[in-house]
């Protein structure tokens, strides 16, 4: 028996070599994904046993494989079965990042609104609060007033200097 | 006359189902079902590529769960 840094025993075979994945450790996911990889490679069998943890079986296409080939394998699976189980975990810690970036891009996608949906768009909330009048612009807070405001200021003015 | 099991846990039915599909002209199975495993008995009508074939077989099986999201 072979044992692996990773909590993973393999045992050598007759042409085939037999892993035994804890899936404490590593997710199904990243056992399909790293079997996936080795598909080309090897015959990949997958089963369970008894105690929670699934067992691997590559067997080499050549018929007569290399002791050092299917040992090489053991190391090499190892390797795409961590990678496989770092995606995962990636992919999961960050699923709500994607789905709110893909919905967006679904929205954006959809197109501009129609002249339907304009008609019934509410314009009526105020979109912010502008107490010191930053959103005006000079002319509506510097610029000269037009004739009629400036007959209201100056009447207004008028009576304050005739009291 | 051998005969292969697939963990239900671990092999989508339909996968298995695909995989006898694709491998019909190169074996005659009987399918049959238990609470843990789809089990296949093969008879492989070229004998002496038995090996091949049931192994090309499994790898079938095997992606076709994969490429459909697991077994379940």
């Amino acid at each position: 028996m072979h044992q692996t840094p990773h909590n993973v025993t393999a045992e050598l075979e007759e042409g085939a070599i037999r892993l035994r994945v804890d899936r404490e450790i590593y997710p199904l996911p990243a056992i399909y994904g790293a079997s996936y990889v080795f598909i080309d490679r090897c015959f990949v069998f997958l089963e369970r046993d008894g105690e929670g943890r699934v067992v691997v079986t590559l067997q080499a296409r050549d018929p007569n494989p290399a002791e050092e080939a299917l040992r090489a394998l053991v190391g090499e699976f190892s390797n795409e079965l961590l990678s496989c189980a770092w995606r995962h975990q990636i992919t999961a810690e960050n699923r709500h990042l994607i789905e709110a970036v893909t919905s967006q891009a679904l929205a954006g996608a959809m197109g501009p609104p129609s002249l339907d949906d304009l008609a019934s768009f509410d314009f009526t909330s105020d979109g912010f609060e502008d107490p010191l009048g930053i959103a005006q612009s000079w002319e509506e807070k510097h610029g000269r007033k037009n004739k009629a405001q400036e007959a209201g200021a100056a009447g207004a003015g008028e009576e304050e200097g005739g009291r | 006359m051998m005969t292969l099991r697939f963990s239900r846990a671990l092999y989508a039915g339909e996968a298995v189902d695909e995989a006898l599909g694709a491998f019909a002209h190169l074996v005659t199975a009987e399918r049959s079902a238990t609470a843990e495993a789809w089990e296949l008995r093969l008879t492989c009508l070229y004998p002496a590529h038995t090996r091949r074939i049931v192994g090309e077989l499994g790898n079938y099986a095997l992606a076709r769960t994969i490429e459909r999201g697991g077994a379940l």
